[in-house]
Parts: C-alpha cells; sequence; structure tokens
C-alpha cells in the first residue's frame, strides 16, 4: 500500500442552506495513482474540488491532501497543488508565456525560474511556437493544454482536472488524454472528475461514481463491470417505434429485463450465444429489421445506467459533445432504468 | 501510515508564508503588472479613459460655463477642473469592478484561488494598476484645462488634491469590486455604473454651486462625500486666493485643513468598509 495523497471523509455541502451538493462524500486517492470522480452534471464532482483545492469550506467533514489538513492549512495545501479546471483558466489578452510566468510568479518562483519553467512547459506541451501570441488566437484544445501547463507550473504532488476535456472535439480530446497519461507515468497523483465514462476508463486506476451528492460505487473499472454481471445485447433500430416493438418483442428472452433507450434495445445475456439466436429470432417473427446487432462486454455506460436509474450525459449541457454515444432521450431512459437495477442485482454472480 | 506525506507536509507548513507582508507586496505588483499589460495591449479602452475627461471639460467649459454664474468672481474653469476630476476617477473607479467581473466570468479567478498567492494580492494588483490609469487620466484632464484657461493658485495644493482624488478613487474602486464579485458579469456592472455615479456627480457641487440647488436637495448636495471631496480639492487648488464669500458659499464655509481630514475620513471609511466585504466575498465564492 502506498501512501495517501487524497483523503476525504464526510464531506457534506449544502449552498443557500437548501441545495445538497454533497451527502457525505468520502474517498481516497494513494499516492501515484489515479483516481476517476464520474458523475452527471450536479452529482457534485466539482464540489469535492473546490474543497478539497480549498476554493471552498465544506459544511462538516475532514479532508486532507498530501497529509495536509484542508481545513485547518489551506495556503500549505495551495502550495502542493495544482488545479485546472472546467472553464480553461487562463488569461486571454496574456501571450502563453506570459500566463505561465505569471502563475510561476505568484507561485513565488523568482523571475528566472518562473521564465525557464514556462519555457519547458511551452515545449512539452507542444505550444512553444505560440508561446508568444495571445491566448485568445489558441484553439480550445491548445487553450486546454495551457490551462494544464499552468497547473503545472510548481509541480504539485497532487494534480485535480475538474473535467478536462468537456467541450473538446474528439481529436484534441485524444491529444490531452495522451498528455495526462504522460504525466501520471511519471507518478503524477491525479484526481480526475469526469461525466465520459470513456475517459474514467481510459484514464483512471480507480472509479468514484458520485450522483446527487452520494458515492454509488467505487472500484476499478473491471470491477464495476463485473457488478453488471455477463455481456449484453445490444440491437440498434431505425428509430425509437421501431425500438418500442423491438422492446416489446424481446421481452422475456435473455435473463434479465430488457432495457430500451432511444432506438437502442438492450438484452442482458449471461449466455450470449444462446440469447442472441433468441433474439434474431424474435426480431424475425414481428418483422423489425435491425440496423445493428452486437453482443458486447457490459460498459461503464451500462454501470452507470444500473446504478444511477439514468445514462452518464443526461442532464449534460447540450452543447457538450458525447464521445461515448449520443445520449438517449432522458426520460425514457430513466423511465426504463428501473428494470435494469433489478435485472443487474440478479444477474450478479 | 505515511512518514514521507507527514515530511511533505511539514515542509510545507514550514515554507507557509504566503501570508507575509513582502509576498503581499510582491504578489500585489505582479498582479499589477499583468494589469497594465493587459491595458496595454487594449488601446481601445486607454483612449476611453483619456478621450472622456477631455471631452467634459471642453462641454461644461464652452457649452455650460457661459450660463453658469455665481462664483463669487471666481472663473468657471478653476472651478469646474476639481469637479471633472472627481467625475473622470470615479468613473475609472468602475473599470475596477468591470476587470474583476471580468476575470471572474472567464474563470481566471478560479485559478489565482487554487495559488499560494496573496489574497489581498487580487484586489490589491487590482486597485494599483486602476491607480495608474487615474493617474494618467488626471493629467490628461489637467493638460486640457490648461488649454482652456486653468490656473490653478496653489502648485503643492494642486499635487495635493491630485493624490486625495486617487485615494478617494482607489476607496470607491473597491466598492466596484464587491460589486463586480456579487454580479459577476461585465455588462451588468457596466449597467451599475452610471445610477450610481451619475447622481453622485451631478448632485454635489462638481459643475455648479450647490446653493443654485432645490432645498431638499442642497442638504444631501452639500454634505455626500464627493462634494466633500470635491470642495477639499477645490481649496487645495485655490490655496490662499480664496476669498471669505468664496469660502462660505462655494466650499461649504470649511477650511481646507478640515475639508481634508473629511475627505481622508469618508476616503478610509469607504475603503475599509469595501476592502473587508470584498475579502470576505473572495473566500466565500464558489
Amino acid at each position: 500500500m502506498g501512501d495517501t495523497a487524497i483523503l476525504a471523509e464526510d464531506l457534506v455541502k449544502t449552498f443557500g442552506g437548501k441545495v445538497r451538493a454533497l451527502e457525505g462524500v468520502s474517498l481516497r486517492v494513494e499516492q501515484g495513482t489515479v483516481l476517476g470522480l464520474l458523475g452527471p452534471n450536479g452529482a457534485g464532482k466539482t464540489t469535492v474540488v473546490n474543497i478539497l483545492t480549498t476554493l471552498l469550506r465544506p459544511d462538516s467533514g475532514r479532508a486532507e491532501v498530501a497529509g495536509i489538513d484542508v481545513l485547518s492549512h489551506p495556503s500549505a495545501v495551495r502550495r502542493s497543488i495544482g488545479l485546472a479546471g472546467q472553464f480553461a483558466a487562463v488569461d486571454d489578452v496574456l501571450t502563453g508565456a506570459e500566463n505561465l510566468t505569471l502563475v510561476g510568479r505568484l507561485n513565488h518562483l523568482s523571475k528566472a525560474q518562473a521564465r525557464t519553467r514556462a519555457t519547458e512547459l511551452l515545449g512539452r506541451f507542444g505550444l512553444a511556437e505560440a508561446g508568444d501570441r495571445a491566448a485568445k488566437t489558441y484553439s480550445g484544445g491548445m487553450r486546454r493544454r495551457l490551462d494544464l501547463a499552468a497547473a503545472l507550473v510548481a509541480r504539485p504532488l497532487v494534480l485535480f482536472l475538474d473535467e478536462p476535456t468537456t467541450g473538446l472535439d474528439p481529436r484534441s480530446r485524444i491529444e490531452l488524454w495522451e498528455v495526462i497519461e504522460d504525466l501520471v507515468r511519471e507518478g503524477t497523483t491525479l484526481l480526475l472528475t469526469t461525466q465520459y465514462l470513456e475517459e474514467a476508463d481510459r484514464l483512471a486506476d480507480r472509479i468514484t461514481v458520485v450522483d446527487h451528492g452520494r458515492v454509488i460505487a467505487e472500484g476499478t473499472s473491471s470491477e464495476l463491470k463485473a457488478r453488471m454481471g455477463g455481456a449484453v445485447i445490444e440491437v440498434r433500430l431505425a428509430d425509437p417505434n421501431g425500438a418500442r416493438a423491438a422492446h416489446r418483442a424481446l421481452g422475456g428472452v435473455g435473463d434479465g429485463e430488457v432495457s430500451r433507450q432511444g432506438e437502442v434495445v438492450q438484452v442482458p445475456a449471461t449466455d450470449g450465444t444462446a440469447v442472441l439466436s433468441e433474439v434474431v429470432r424474435r426480431l424475425d417473427a414481428a418483422h423489425l429489421t435491425a440496423r445493428g446487432l452486437q453482443l458486447r462486454e457490459p460498459s461503464l455506460d451500462d454501470v452507470f445506467l444500473a446504478l444511477t436509474g439514468h445514462d452518464a450525459t443526461s442532464g449534460a449541457e447540450p452543447d457538450a459533445a458525447d464521445p461515448v454515444r449520443a445520449a438517449g432521450d432522458a426520460p425514457s431512459s430513466s423511465g426504463q432504468s428501473d428494470t435494469l437495477v433489478n435485472d443487474s442485482s440478479g444477474g450478479r454472480a | 501510515m505515511t512518514t514521507m506525506t507527514r515530511a511533505q507536509a511539514r515542509e510545507a507548513q514550514d515554507a507557509d508564508h504566503g501570508s507575509g507582508l513582502g509576498w503581499a507586496v510582491r504578489d500585489t505588483l505582479a498582479m499589477a503588472g499583468r494589469n497594465l499589460r493587459r491595458l496595454l495591449r487594449r488601446p481601445e479602452q486607454v483612449m476611453f479613459n483619456l478621450v472622456s475627461p477631455i471631452m467634459f471639460v471642453l462641454l461644461f467649459r464652452y457649452v455650460f460655463g457661459g450660463a453658469i454664474g455665481g462664483l463669487q468672481g471666481l472663473n468657471y474653469v478653476n472651478y469646474l477642473i476639481p469637479g471633472i476630476a472627481v467625475q473622470t476617477v470615479l468613473f475609472s473607479a468602475g473599470v475596477t469592478g468591470f476587470a474583476l467581473a471580468d476575470d471572474l466570468q472567464k474563470g481566471f479567478i478560479y485559478r489565482l484561488r487554487s495559488l499560494p498567492m496573496a489574497r489581498s494580492a487580487v484586489f490589491g494588483g487590482r486597485v494599483a494598476s486602476d491607480t495608474v490609469n487615474n493617474a494618467l487620466g488626471l493629467l490628461v484632464l489637467l493638460a486640457t484645462g490648461f488649454v482652456v484657461g486653468f490656473r490653478p493658485s496653489d502648485l503643492p495644493g494642486l499635487v495635493l488634491a491630485g493624490l486625495l482624488l486617487l485615494l478617494f478613487a482607489l476607496a470607491v474602486s473597491l466598492g466596484y469590486a464587491l460589486i463586480g464579485m456579487t454580479v459577476s458579469s461585465a455588462e451588468a456592472v457596466n449597467a451599475a455604473t452610471f445610477p450610481i455615479i451619475f447622481p453622485l456627480t451631478f448632485a454635489s457641487s462638481a459643475f455648479v454651486p450647490v446653493e443654485t440647488m432645490p432645498d431638499w436637495l442642497q442638504g444631501f448636495a452639500t454634505h455626500q462625500p464627493v462634494s466633500v471631496v470635491i470642495n477639499a480639492a477645490r481649496s487645495l487648488i485655490l490655496g490662499d486666493t480664496a476669498t471669505d464669500a468664496q469660502r462660505t458659499l462655494l466650499l461649504g464655509g470649511a477650511d481646507t485643513a478640515s475639508l481634508v481630514w473629511q475627505s481622508l475620513a469618508w476616503t478610509v471609511g469607504i475603503g475599509v468598509l469595501f476592502g473587508v466585504l470584498c475579502t470576505r466575498k473572495y473566500r466565500n465564492l464558489t
């Protein structure tokens, strides 16, 4: 067991005396590992990060970062952490180099040290040529890289990334993932929040799933997937109406309840191939043509749906691109999810 | 369990000097440098700050000036310049709130709050750079004033008046900083500037003697802080040349020292009140 880099115990936070943002969140991150804090918008992820990075005081509970108590020594904590936020917090009038130098100065590096560090980081994040241009001329991906570089200026022991790729196009997202993977290889302890299951799956050693201010599951990606039981058969129809018909036609197939999201019908199938042929027969009998049919391992998406009763991205801003898949229509997905919850408990080995 | 992290913690706590005064000053300078750099990169903002005092001087001197009398023999330009000066620095005070709201909106404040810098430097740097901007505005105003006939009687008094105005503007700009952080939208701060600054500058002794106003307005116009500061500046600039009649009718009957002390009291009161509220607001930003 390594040392604990981040520890949170029973964090409770209420906004405006009414909105319960956190209802007792606990988590622990070992040094040199990556924790993915996964949840939909409004789940409380950013509130957890804000408390751990001293931006916000919890109503109750305690937290330590790099062994330092967040509530009693906030400025010592600020010397040990780096934070890159959801809203790329760079000054867009200043150049990339000036941004990093300023952050270096405010981290109390000398002028020369701050400049050297800025040059180093610009080179590392592929911004060397853009370093003397105003940040407002940067693309979305470049801004995020600059923001990430700013979080690393003081060589933090613990790094917090709050939805680092939200709103990025797929190509920039993958570029940023590669940068983050490099950091992780060097042993940086990282707490990453995301609403993208794929991102948590790819970057995180362990995943904590939060919803409505509570931790609802915790484990490695494969542990969480194992909770879903066996494989899933996914039938994609031309439209939601076709999917409704297929949903009726496939009732009782497999070893759990069939669910529907948008134009996709999902059939839990521990005994994959046998169920698959039954699915094909039933669709044929109902004169339904599937656009796509696949037998696959359960994804984190399935886990999320099973755990939270809604899919991972419902409630996300409309402009946030979803790299995993187009979100199903929220009402029907939440309507269907109850059956999945029952089903997954039955399907557990 | 954690010998290493404890050691690191101790080290970090030992190095916890972010609250020292020396660091606060350095952080403030770093932030002020950043703000001034931004200002230089966007000359249109500087232009507005410099052009508006010129316009106001010309407008009042040549459009209204001829119709304004009752100045006990005081030349209207000499009466007017301290008034425009206060108006100039008050409008610039709005910039403080505008800029902070912009930083908040763009997420820059979010980054600053996660750094081990002195918190006061966010405001300190802001008001420092805005004071530089204000001083520039006053110099342009003075130059314009000289061209259209402004002649101060007391040069050291003129310098003191300038400093008094800059201090007053600094205190007021903390009020705008609070508005900026509360509404957190640059447009909303802009919208809030006019309803506050216009009544305070026009219902004052800035452009016309208070005694020409209706009775119900005179009480407010004589004693509100903007008038007190204008009268103090006017009194400093007139120096010994102020006649008893001018002092009684134009300066609220008070002597220079008393006006300056009253101005400083208002300045410190406003500054401390809003300084405390700003720091508290900053700490509780979400």
